[in-house]
């Protein structure tokens, strides 16, 4: 049935509801996107006002000052136990945790809900906001920080760990099961071997990550690097400050790309095969690492013991939770939310022309492509808390600050996951359309990024997600948001207060994270 | 259908050269792919270029559009002669050139029309049309060309589908239409049909011989189906080990030539036996 066509009938017969429904979305984006800008008092004026003290301040940054240098190795050392501690103990709640949040592996639903539920609210309470609690109950000093980090990496791993026991093959279970084994032995015999690498993964991941939240868990005065970094920017030393950022930025770069080499070889079974060596060594020095963080750094674990009245207290006193200020804390909430928004806004914009000069199949040239990826790799390197308190010197107190924080430290996560997607594309619809005689521009924009886009989107998403999450606690060095109020609250010993606010924060993170979680599985 | 000869009957050796390559030489890592090969193509021919996996085949193509570089020797296309470091001469070039590959080569996830239309792209590539071309936007001249030759090629009715929800014979259909969106002289073809089912291969190549008749435009076509050599092309090149060792008209292929070329004669029914 051929019959004559033209464009407008198609259009009309099939374009027309896609293209409402686009219209429509983009025109939502555009205002969300608008009462953001509003909300988190985007200025530009205030940031070209605020460049040159920015460069002032970058520049009495040199040359660094290393004159501490033995309080500097003192508290790397302490940052760099705290997180070892936390994994380590996070890693030993999680696995039963993980096993009985697994529908395959739990005892009964009971149990499998709760469990469930419980990592789920561990995961939403930010590792700051635990500091926080730890430091006025315990004491300030790294075992606050220690226990924080364990229960973030509870929240973590717990989910982790029961998504890779409910993605076995069950046929070697109902094999073990089959010979009339006891479900522990089930579990040991038939779960354990095929979980192990993705556990080892996730908790090399793990370690990774709490090393780099240590780092900023001193601002509250939880153990670490991040103490030492707070006194010396509140004293303008900043040569001091810009030594402390350096090691900063070292260790998390070595570690992030250990960790990484490590997991790769971890879950693809190439470990110890291809360069046996040096294998062998980084796995030594991060089995060093442990040792000598659990061994020599203890944590005086008693101080958890006579703690424990104190947290019992400290609970009992945020009950009832205060309500007269509740609309001026939604509010807040709003604003803490629209600062993750332009945070995550700016992150894509830097992120794009970052992210396609860092993959290699774009610029075929290793020295653009290896300083783009420097570049991601300093960005991400310095914890966006960090970024917020250079920030709030440079353009002021309030949320621009914190926007820019997060826009520039996202973008050093978006940058490596744009080039990442774009190196993952598929070269033969490019190489044909290339071939069709189309300049540069053209060829990406047709041919690379119709492919990359999903995964762009995904990655936005669950930036955005981070970056929300992030927003709740900037306040505490003033970069905006719902968090000043927060730590506020705290220091004051107003308890009630306390309860409403990361009442509040939870709802609004476990909301996002849902929300956050359906749309990237629309999108893929 | 078989092959009859050109249409309207003008002695080929006059025509215009669309193609002349002499003594192209290429290595991959050491192993000689093509030794020396010679070929001219001449406007409006339909030429098969058949061999054994590994002969060169698609090497000599990829060297037509700028793909691969030749070690040494010369490429002339459309009385031009490539300089394979002009990065905007070689653009221009593959301006004229149609590719149409064995997986279709389509950027998933956009319409067909969509796909069509980025065969424009070579051509818009000053000033205005350039920037609107680059962000996506194209005239309604362009867009209404893409439609019609939607409709040339016979599924203007899947032209807002997207194309990884089309079937092998309808990405092919969209692949050609976007090269002939560029409208080449020459169109390459590289196996176009070895992923297609016997009939929709059939209606590809039967697409193809009308794009060579009804448009002028000369096509070189890597193929392995022998009956469609038979059936489509005027002229075979065969390519063993790197070198040309048959060249002539289809009707002069015959068995023993083909048992030279592949080592065995297969099911090919000659013309000339």
């Amino acid at each position: 049935m051929r019959s004559s066509v033209n464009l407008s009938h198609y259009k009309r017969v099939m374009g027309q509801g896609t293209k409402a429904r686009k219209f429509l979305l983009w025109f939502l984006l555009i205002i969300i996107l608008a009462l953001s800008f509003k909300a988190s008092q985007i200025d530009i004026r205030a940031f070209i006002d605020g460049m040159p003290h920015a460069l002032s301040l970058i520049k009495e940054m040199f040359p660094p000052d290393f004159t501490r240098w033995k309080r500097i190795i003192t508290l790397t050392a302490e940052t760099i136990s705290v997180g070892f501690w936390g994994t380590f103990l996070g890693i030993l709640v999680s696995v039963p945790l993980g096993i009985f949040s697994a529908k395959n592996t739990s005892p009964n639903a009971v149990i499998y809900n709760t469990s469930k539920e419980l990592v789920n609210l561990l995961r939403a309470v930010p590792n700051i906001i635990y500091a926080l609690i730890f430091v006025t109950t315990i004491g300030i000093g790294p075992v606050a920080g220690v226990i924080a980090l364990m229960l973030a990496t509870v929240g973590l791993l717990g989910k982790f760990y029961a998504e890779a026991v409910e993605s076995i093959d069950p046929k070697p279970v109902e094999a073990i099961e089959a010979a009339g084994s006891h479900k522990l032995s089930v579990i040991r015999h038939a779960v354990f071997p095929q979980v192990f690498p993705l556990f080892m993964g996730y908790n090399l991941y793990a370690l990774d990550h709490n090393i780099r939240a240590a780092m900023a868990l001193g601002l509250v005065g939880a153990g670490g690097l991040g103490i030492e970094l707070f006194t010396q920017m509140r004293s303008f030393n900043y040569q001091k400050v810009s030594a402390i950022l350096i090691v900063m930025l070292i260790i998390i770069i070595a570690i992030d790309r250990v960790s990484a080499y490590l997991r790769k070889g971890i879950i693809e079974g190439t470990l110890f095969s291809a360069n046996k060596f040096r294998d062998y060594v980084l796995m030594a020095i991060v089995a060093a690492m442990a040792f000598i963080s659990i061994y020599f750094i203890p944590v005086d674990l008693k101080e958890i013991v006579y703690g424990l009245p104190r947290i019992w207290e400290f609970l009992s006193n945020m009950f009832p939770p205060e309500r007269s200020d509740i609309p001026r804390y939604i509010w807040l909430m709003l604003e803490t939310i629209a600062i993750g928004i332009c945070g995550t806004f700016f992150a894509i914009v830097i992120s794009i022309p970052l992210g396609m000069l860092a993959a290699r199949n774009v610029t075929h040239s290793p020295v653009i492509s290896n300083a783009a990826r420097e570049i991601t790799n300093f960005l991400r390197g310095i914890p966006d808390l960090v970024f917020a308190l250079v920030f709030v010197a440079a353009v002021g107190l309030g949320p621009f600050a914190g926007v820019l924080a997060l826009a520039l430290h996202t973008a050093g996560f978006l940058g490596k996951f744009y080039a990442e997607a774009i190196e993952n594309i598929d070269p033969k619809p490019v190489e044909a359309v290339e071939a069709t005689g189309a300049r540069f521009l053209q060829k990406i924009i047709h041919a690379v990024f119709p492919q990359a886009l999903p995964l762009f989107n995904s990655y936005n998403l669950y930036i955005l997600d981070r970056n929300i999450r992030a927003a709740t606690i900037l306040g505490v060095v003033g970069a905006g948001g719902i968090g000043f109020e927060l730590i506020m609250s705290v220091r004051l010993f107003e308890h009630q207060r306390t309860a409403t606010l990361i009442i509040i924060i939870l709802i609004t993170i476990m909301a996002v994270d849902r929300i956050s979680a359906y749309l990237r599985k629309k999108v893929v | 259908m078989k092959w009859q000869g050109h249409g309207n009957a003008v002695p080929l050796q006059k025509e215009a050269k669309m193609l002349e390559m002499e003594s192209i030489h290429k290595r991959f890592n050491g192993a000689e792919v093509l030794k020396g090969v010679d070929l001219k193509v001449k406007k409006g021919e339909a030429v098969a270029l058949i061999g054994p996996s590994g002969s060169g085949k698609t090497t000599l193509i990829r060297i037509i559009n700028g793909f691969v570089v030749p070690d040494n020797g010369r490429v002339v296309v459309l009385g031009k002669e490539i300089d394979y470091r002009k990065r905007d001469e070689l653009r221009q070039m593959r301006r004229r050139i149609g590719m149409i590959y064995q997986l279709f080569n389509l950027v998933d996830r956009t319409s067909a029309l969509d796909n069509v239309v980025s065969g424009a792209l070579g051509r818009m590539d000053r000033g205005f049309e350039l920037i609107s071309s680059t962000i996506g936007l194209f005239s309604r001249e362009v867009r209404e060309r893409a439609m019609e030759l939607l409709s040339f090629v016979g599924i203007e009715d899947k032209a807002f589908e997207r194309v990884d929800r089309l079937s092998g014979g309808q990405k092919q259909r969209v692949a050609i239409a976007r090269a002939l969106m560029q409208e080449p002289e020459i169109l390459l073809a590289d196996e176009p049909i070895a992923n297609l089912d016997p009939k929709t291969s059939q209606k590809i190549m039967e697409l193809l011989t009308k794009t060579n008749r009804e448009k002028g435009i000369t096509i070189i076509t890597v193929l392995h189906h022998l009956k469609s050599v038979r059936d489509h092309s005027h002229r075979v090149v065969g390519l063993k080990d790197g070198e040309i060792c048959f060249d002539g008209r289809t009707d002069c292929l015959t068995r023993e030539h083909l048992s030279s070329i592949y080592g065995f004669a297969g099911e090919y029914e000659c013309a000339a036996a």
